[in-house]
């Protein structure tokens, strides 16, 4: 536990701490007792991210955290991202080979039965700020967010209380927060559901609330856990201006696509249960979240690592993560030529029915003589859809509720989420000093 | 000071580390050779068979002297460094013998700070009386043993002399110092108080080894100087964090002192303690 | 329908965790907390790696992250 002397407020300890202090004439008497371990703390870590065949990131992370004496901290954060490579457009493979233009008005050629991509390049900015003060059993913690991408720009912000109830037992969380958004397509802004040529020039805009409460226990000496509701609501431009939905002949090959067109606004709630126990040396952690939203989507994420010391301060922590979610009301593989459009569709893979796994490990270690932590996380990735859809299947579709029309059923047997293969490499040193 | 002493040292440097052990034991034994009570060849000795005349003292007793002075003012007269002379009739071995109440009243008018002239760098103490630097020898002995041990080296140190401590700084990379406080009347590792401690002195009260039973009672080992009789329904343990080993022991002792109030007393003055 | 699911499961979930008050009062001295010091035990023991993650995730998937509010969007979903 942090163990830190309050400085004297009485007078029998105002005597005896000068008493004390006569008597030793040393330095160390009039100094507090304290557990604070410096006042500065650096943390960086790079990401090095690749899909086999698609996106390459690099995105490097620096953090510096001042504590002052009375708990009061701030810090600052800058991450950079550096983003190449192929993203898919939505549009149908079919079995001929296809020609796809992309938002920047470059053309790429997709082979027969593979997934239509559009390539990109892109670079991402974004600074974080956090100033955290304890009050006592409460501590509020105030942040504030702003980035920018080529086409994206976010400003946001929020304040979240943690209050210590119960001889600090548990731990209440309560935060909201707000983040505008604006969205500049590059070529301007498509009409949704078009053939994507009238476009409008300027930005988008797009705005997110939200909500969150939690609560954190010790059940045991070496037992704690934890269960954290969020609820988003998100507002404006909300469609990927650059994707396309395929439109499909009465065959089922995609003959033209048409921009996609996704609704005005989203509703998002999750619930999210923790829990961290110590064995004799190791600690497991478990985490399970369950996510749905108005548009359809559900989600299932479970989270496992376990870290296993190595020694007094090495460590390895494997690590596993599954993860199911089911398809958006408006997800479709393909829209049917000649019949009428639905309101919303999209053909974007991470709207539909989703699985993927992880499996990786992190090791952590000092260098000798060194301050300082390193870690080194080696990490894969292998997401694919929940399958072909067949004749006549709709996938997880529910049924119409207000705002959207349950989409179109596709006659296509191609696997609608293309599986994906990743590797992520993460570096990072973290020092106080 | 009959207790195992030790000095943990973040150093990789083992001949840093020597010399560091060095200087803290022979301020160790310094400390005790001047204060303790049980040799015949110190200031304490001369003072307690002085026969009723002044003593003259250095500057060092004379600080400490000023200490304990400082103290009796404090705690209202509960802590008493001539309440040792009380050990004589009482005997901690677990048993029930009780001295009787005149014996206790011979003893205690040979107890009392307010009989003792302390000025002008001189003691003067009416015969029969004895003054007891227990209460506060050890804990001044770790302070000024760590005040060496930093002259000696920039590394983090741990001084540890039989469960009064004192720590200048955390270890490498911040690391606190993990200290254990046992509690010997329990066993296993519930019973154990588990602390990181970074910066500063801690000092435990109350020995569970030491006591009398009386009317189902159990008496700890420190005696009141106000009753001549040990001080009861005191927490079996008291551990307390302060700037300075001194500061922490006086401090968990006079909580001990306040009986079943120690508790109270300690929240009340905003010290940072713990209760086995 | 799953909304309400979720919400009664998330309701139930807090009142149970609430619940325990009797558990961990009892068994959670101060001197028992010797672990629950230790810098590894935290719920989220890594904050930035759980930020990568979370940005990770959040591009590639549908769903966003259960825990805490802010942070700032991007155009990757």
């Amino acid at each position: 536990m942090q163990l830190d002397a309050p400085s004297p407020t009485r007078p029998l300890r105002h005597r005896l701490r000068s008493a004390a202090c006569l008597l030793l004439a040393s330095g160390a008497c009039a100094g507090k007792a304290t557990a604070q371990s410096g006042n500065t703390q650096l943390d960086t870590s790079t990401l090095f991210y690749t899909e086999r065949g698609r996106t390459t990131v690099v995105e490097p992370m620096v953090r510096l955290t001042r504590s002052l004496s009375d708990g009061q901290s701030f810090s600052a954060q800058l991450v950079l991202d550096a983003m190449t490579g192929a993203s898919p457009t939505g549009a149908t493979p079919s079995k001929i080979a296809q020609t796809v233009t992309s938002a920047s008005g470059s053309t790429s050629t997709t082979e027969a039965l593979k997934v239509p991509v559009s390539p990109f390049r892109d670079f991402r900015g974004a600074l974080d700020f956090d100033w955290v003060r304890p009050l006592g059993l409460v501590t509020p913690t105030t942040s504030a967010h702003v980035s920018r991408e080529r086409d994206y720009r976010s400003l946001g912000a929020s304040e979240v209380v943690s209050i210590d109830l119960m001889q600090r037992l548990t731990t209440l969380t309560v935060g909201g927060g707000y983040n505008s958004d604006e969205v500049t397509p590059i070529g301007g802004t498509p009409i949704g559901l078009s053939d994507g040529s009238v476009r409008t020039q300027g930005s988008n805009s797009k705005r997110v609330a939200s909500g969150t409460i939690g609560l954190s226990r010790v059940l045991t000496r070496r037992w704690l856990v934890g269960v954290t509701g969020t609820r988003i609501a998100e507002r404006g431009y909300l469609t990927e201006p650059y994707k396309v939905v395929s439109l499909l002949d009465s065959v089922g090959t995609p003959s033209d696509q048409l921009t996609e067109k996704r609704p005005e606004s989203r509703s998002r709630s999750g619930i999210e249960a923790s829990s961290a126990y110590h064995l004799d040396q190791d600690v497991v952690y478990t985490t399970y979240r369950y996510y749905w939203d108005d548009w359809g989507i559900r989600s299932h994420t479970l989270d496992f690592k376990y870290r296993h010391e190595l020694g007094s301060t090495t460590y390895f922590t494997p690590h596993v993560r599954l993860y199911a979610q089911t398809q958006a009301d408006f997800f479709s593989g393909g829209l049917q030529q000649g019949v009428p459009l639905p309101t919303f569709a999209s053909a974007d893979y991470r709207l539909g029915p989703l699985r993927s796994g992880t499996l990786g490990g992190t090791f952590g270690f000092h260098l000798p003589k060194s301050p300082g932590e390193l870690t080194l996380r080696v990490e894969y990735i292998h997401q694919w859809g929940k399958g072909d859809r067949g004749d006549g299947e709709t996938g997880d579709v529910e049924g119409p509720s207000d705002d959207h029309r349950s989409s179109v059923s596709s006659t296509v047997t191609h696997p609608t989420v293309a599986p994906v293969d990743i590797g992520t490499v993460v570096l990072g040193y973290s020092v106080g000093f | 000071m009959a207790s195992p002493c030790e000095v943990l040292i973040d150093t990789d440097d083992r001949s840093e580390a020597a010399a560091v052990v060095k200087v803290a034991a022979a301020e160790a034994l310094r400390v005790e050779q001047k204060f303790s009570r049980y040799r015949s060849d110190n200031i304490v000795h001369a003072i307690n068979h002085a026969g009723g005349r002044p003593v003259p003292v250095d500057d060092e007793t004379a600080q400490i002297l000023d200490y304990a002075d400082e103290c009796y003012q404090i705690s209202d007269g509960k802590f008493d460094i001539t309440s040792g002379v009380l050990r004589k009739i009482w005997r901690f071995d677990g048993g029930n013998q009780v001295p009787s109440e005149r014996a206790v009243h011979e003893v205690l008018e040979r107890v009392g700070w307010h009989r003792v002239r302390w000025e002008n760098h001189a003691l003067t103490m009416p015969a029969g009386m004895e003054i007891d630097f227990g209460g506060i020898g050890k804990e001044y002995a770790v302070d000024r043993a760590a005040a060496w041990c930093v002259e000696q080296t920039s590394a983090a140190i741990l001084v540890n002399f039989g469960g009064d401590l004192f720590a200048n700084g955390p270890r490498r990379e911040g690391q606190p110092w993990r200290v254990g406080v046992d509690d010997p009347a329990r066993t296993g590792e519930a019973a154990r108080l588990q602390l990181e401690l970074s910066r500063g002195g801690l000092a435990t009260s109350g020995d569970a080894r030491r006591f009398v039973r009386w009317n189902g009672k159990r008496l700890g080992h420190i005696l009141d100087p106000s009753t001549g009789w040990p001080v009861s329904e005191a927490p079996r343990s008291i551990t307390v964090l302060a700037a300075t080993c001194v500061e922490a022991g006086t401090l968990s002792t006079l909580a001990y002192l306040q009986g079943p109030r120690a508790e109270a007393f300690l929240k009340e003055h905003d010290v940072r303690f713990w209760l086995l | 329908m799953s909304s309400h699911r979720g919400v009664l499961g998330a309701a139930l979930l807090i009142i149970v965790i609430a619940g325990m008050n009797g558990c961990a009062a009892m068994s959670v001295h101060p001197w028992d907390r010797d672990l629950l010091a230790e810098k590894k035990m935290k719920l989220v023991p890594s904050p930035t790696e759980r930020a990568i993650d979370d940005h990770i995730y959040f591009s590639k998937e549908g769903s966003t992250g259960g825990q805490g509010v802010g942070g700032g969007g991007c155009g990757c979903n």
